[in-house]
């Protein structure tokens, strides 16, 4: 299996860790990926909400790339995959937008057709590799671990268009999860935003808003999170500190992309996968899988 | 020359008032019923509203009335598969199910249930208590006689056992039961086939399904009923103690516009919500009841008075509200609802022992298929149409067919009954005027 990889701006500014351990995974579970070069923005979500036009033109832009590669496109960031699939999904039902939209594609000699499909991490892993195939890949399992899955709103909204998972109760994480063979229970908040769409106009509710999952897994003895967004990550990985500082507590919650956990379940060096980037405490994570090697 | 009989479809409480007003004029009627037992969802339900009668001790001496009647003949476990004719001379094709137990040697003793060793959940009771596979299904269904059921029995599944053959002290079980088909002649007909609640899983934020102490409010109707899976005691599913506090969730899937939900008002919902917080009340009095609600509908006669009694006497509270979902505490079990209080336009946080939906109610959804067996129309959620609902509310869009109860359109119980009483009315005159001819 073979795709264009999309990275985005955010993993291509700050969030290395998770395109490093995709890198890694990935070409082990049998999923090549081909950069997707003189890739732009997506668009969303400045452009989505004050030029849609713009919005359009960019998502199209990236999938015209992917369709002169003849590959379907692997979104890792949840916000470049509904930017990617909404627009897919305006441009397929509106014949005049196409045309127009290709007026403009047409002068880098590129053509929007509409036959990539566009596929994210979560996707990937359980849909087109399989949970069976993750099973057999795992060389440490990771039993005795209680980790709480971390969605992110968009990938599972909104349920208009097609989505990864189902909206009210997606759990293609949790098999995930449990293919590793780490425990992915249930709590009250486990749909609840990261919030860090408010953080580029109001920073503080942004803190308050994570810091009640973080304390939710807190009162419910979570060793962890897992997440596959690179938005979210940022919130409760990079941004735990601050997050402790403005609600007076000190949760301490290791937070990984899922990519890492299952590398590390994979028996892949931690720095290979990014956990040294990681600005939770993972050590703990990382001891425990590994003993005294990590 | 036409049969002096009529057709009545439907064992509730509809029907049940049509066959014997009917019965009651000199008129045979011919009741089928598809359930082994006439009764309906008024069977089910713990008390009635706004009285807080109870509700089998108001239906049974009806039920039993119909059994007894000489001019009704009761077609249990029943059901209508074929209709020629026109008004005044309809021809009727019933199936007539197997019971695999002799109707006329069976007494109702109840020794087979006992023996049996086969558990399959009761549907009388929504499916949260057990019954057997050979079983009645309630004890106060008319006929009380027991019937197998031939999808968990295991002989029929496997061709062992018929252990209460052997325990059957009347000798009514027979395997050899075939399917009968009946012919009757008749001169009108009437359709009373009720209605059934919508399992509230359009509404996947209140977490019907997952959360074990979510329910609906007709599985909340067999939980407080002494004759119910827990003997009345109102015991939540997740850990079978006595919740704290229970919150009702008024128009689940009715009143939107969503997709998957019905537009119309389900009409009963607010006045059976305050009836069940009553008696959840009764029950416990320290027992913390909301009721979160868009608009109160309380119209009918003592309704209004009900809800003030609630509130006053009982203490239930009223929250004007839609909630915007439910979580479950996974330790628990308790369930966290979330909502903005209208009145004080606050965003509020409620944890609760047991959330009860009030999901819509709609008319059977075998009304299509039994429309088209009778030739008439029903609306785009299967209730059946009048030709003129303002001066016709009981014709249906075919002369000599009529309709009474909820297939007709969202009511109540003594509005089923006046309805019933109007429909045997109008089918009565088809037979007059036949006679008269």
């Amino acid at each position: 299996m073979k795709l264009a990889l999309y990275l985005g701006c955010t993993i291509q500014t700050e969030q290395y860790a998770y395109e490093l351990s995709v890198r890694e995974t990935f070409p082990r579970l049998g999923v090549e990926l081909v950069d997707l070069k003189e890739a732009g923005c997506c668009g969303f979500p400045s452009f989505r909400n004050t030029n849609p036009l713009a919005w359009v033109y960019l998502s199209a832009r990236n999938l015209a790339l992917a369709e002169g590669m003849n590959l379907d496109i692997l979104a890792l960031c949840n916000g470049c995959h509904v930017s990617l699939s909404e627009v897919k999904h305006i441009l397929d039902e509106d014949d005049s937008l196409k045309s127009y939209i290709n007026s403009f594609l047409n002068k880098e000699g590129l053509k929007y057709n509409g036959k990539v499909k566009v596929f994210h991490t979560l996707q990937v892993l359980h849909d087109l590799v399989g949970v069976d195939r993750i099973k057999e890949a795992v060389e440490t399992p990771l039993s005795g671990l209680k980790l709480a899955a971390h969605y992110g709103c968009h990938i599972i909204r909104p349920s208009k268009i097609p989505r990864p998972d189902d909206p009210e109760n997606p759990r293609k994480l949790e098999r995930l999860i449990e293919a590793l063979g780490a425990e992915a229970a249930e709590y009250p908040e486990r749909l609840d935003c990261c919030g860090s769409g408010l953080a580029s106009v109001r920073g503080k509710p942004v803190l308050s808003i994570a810091g009640e999952k973080l304390k939710s897994l807190k009162v419910h003895g979570f060793d962890g999170m897992v997440d596959v967004c690179p938005f979210c990550h940022k919130i409760y990985d990079g941004r735990q500190r601050a997050i402790s500082l403005a609600l007076g507590e000190d949760f301490g919650i290791p937070v990984m992309y899922y990519t890492q956990l299952l590398g590390l379940a994979m028996g892949i060096e931690p720095n290979r996968l990014g956990l040294n980037l990681n600005l939770s405490p993972v050590d703990a994570i990382i001891r425990r899988v590994r003993g005294g090697v990590g | 020359m036409s049969e002096k009989a009529v057709l009545v479809i439907g064992g509730g409480i509809a029907g049940i008032q049509a066959s014997l007003d009917l019965a009651n004029r000199g008129i045979k009627v011919y009741l089928v019923e598809k359930t082994p037992s006439i009764g309906g969802r008024m069977a089910q339900l713990d008390k009635t509203f706004p009285t807080m009668d109870c509700s089998i001790c108001i239906l049974a001496p009806k039920m039993i009335e119909c059994a007894r009647h000489p001019n009704i003949e009761l077609l249990t476990y029943s059901e209508v598969v074929d209709v020629h004719g026109s008004v005044g001379d309809f021809t009727v094709k019933v199936l007539k199910r197997p019971r695999y137990v002799d109707e006329e040697k069976c007494t109702g003793c109840g020794l087979c249930t006992e023996k049996c060793p086969k558990k399959v959940p009761n549907e009388f009771d929504m499916g949260l208590g057990m019954r057997k596979a050979i079983y009645i299904p309630f004890p106060q269904a008319v006929p009380r006689v027991s019937i197998i059921d031939e999808e968990n029995c295991l002989y029929f599944q496997k061709g062992i056992c018929r252990v209460c053959e052997k325990f059957c002290p009347a000798g009514a079980i027979d395997f050899e039961q075939k399917p009968q088909e009946l012919e009757l002649k008749v001169g009108a007909i009437v359709v009373a086939t009720g209605l059934t609640q919508v399992k509230p899983t359009m509404v996947p934020e209140y977490g019907y399904g997952r959360y074990k102490n979510v329910v609906t409010s007709l599985e909340l109707e067999r939980l407080v009923c002494a004759s119910g899976p827990t003997r009345g005691k109102l015991l939540r599913p997740s850990d079978n103690a006595a919740p704290k506090s229970v919150g009702f969730i008024q128009c689940v899937g009715s009143r939107g516009l969503k997709e998957g939900g019905y537009p119309y008002c389900s009409s009963v919902c607010c006045m059976y919500a305050t009836k069940e917080a009553v008696i959840i009340k009764e029950h416990d009095p320290e027992t913390e009841v909301y009721i979160f609600y868009i608009d109160l509908r309380a119209f009918g006669k003592g309704f209004q008075e009900f809800v003030n009694r609630a509130k006053s006497m009982w203490g239930v509270h009223y929250i004007r509200a839609m909630p915007s979902d439910v979580r479950e505490d996974p330790d628990t079990k308790d369930l966290i609802v979330r909502y903005e209080d209208l009145e004080t336009k606050e965003i509020r946080e409620i944890r609760l022992g047991m959330v009860v939906l009030c999901s819509a109610l709609t008319p059977s959804p075998e009304n299509r298929k039994l429309a088209e067996i009778l030739g008439v129309e029903v609306d785009e959620y299967g209730f059946f149409k009048s030709p003129d609902p303002l001066c016709l509310p009981v014709d249906t869009t075919k002369p000599g067919i009529f309709m009474c109860g909820y297939c007709q359109g969202p009511k109540d119980i003594p509005e089923s009954v006046a309805q019933a009483s109007g429909a045997a009315a109008r089918a009565a005159e088809v037979l007059v005027r036949e006679v008269a001819r």
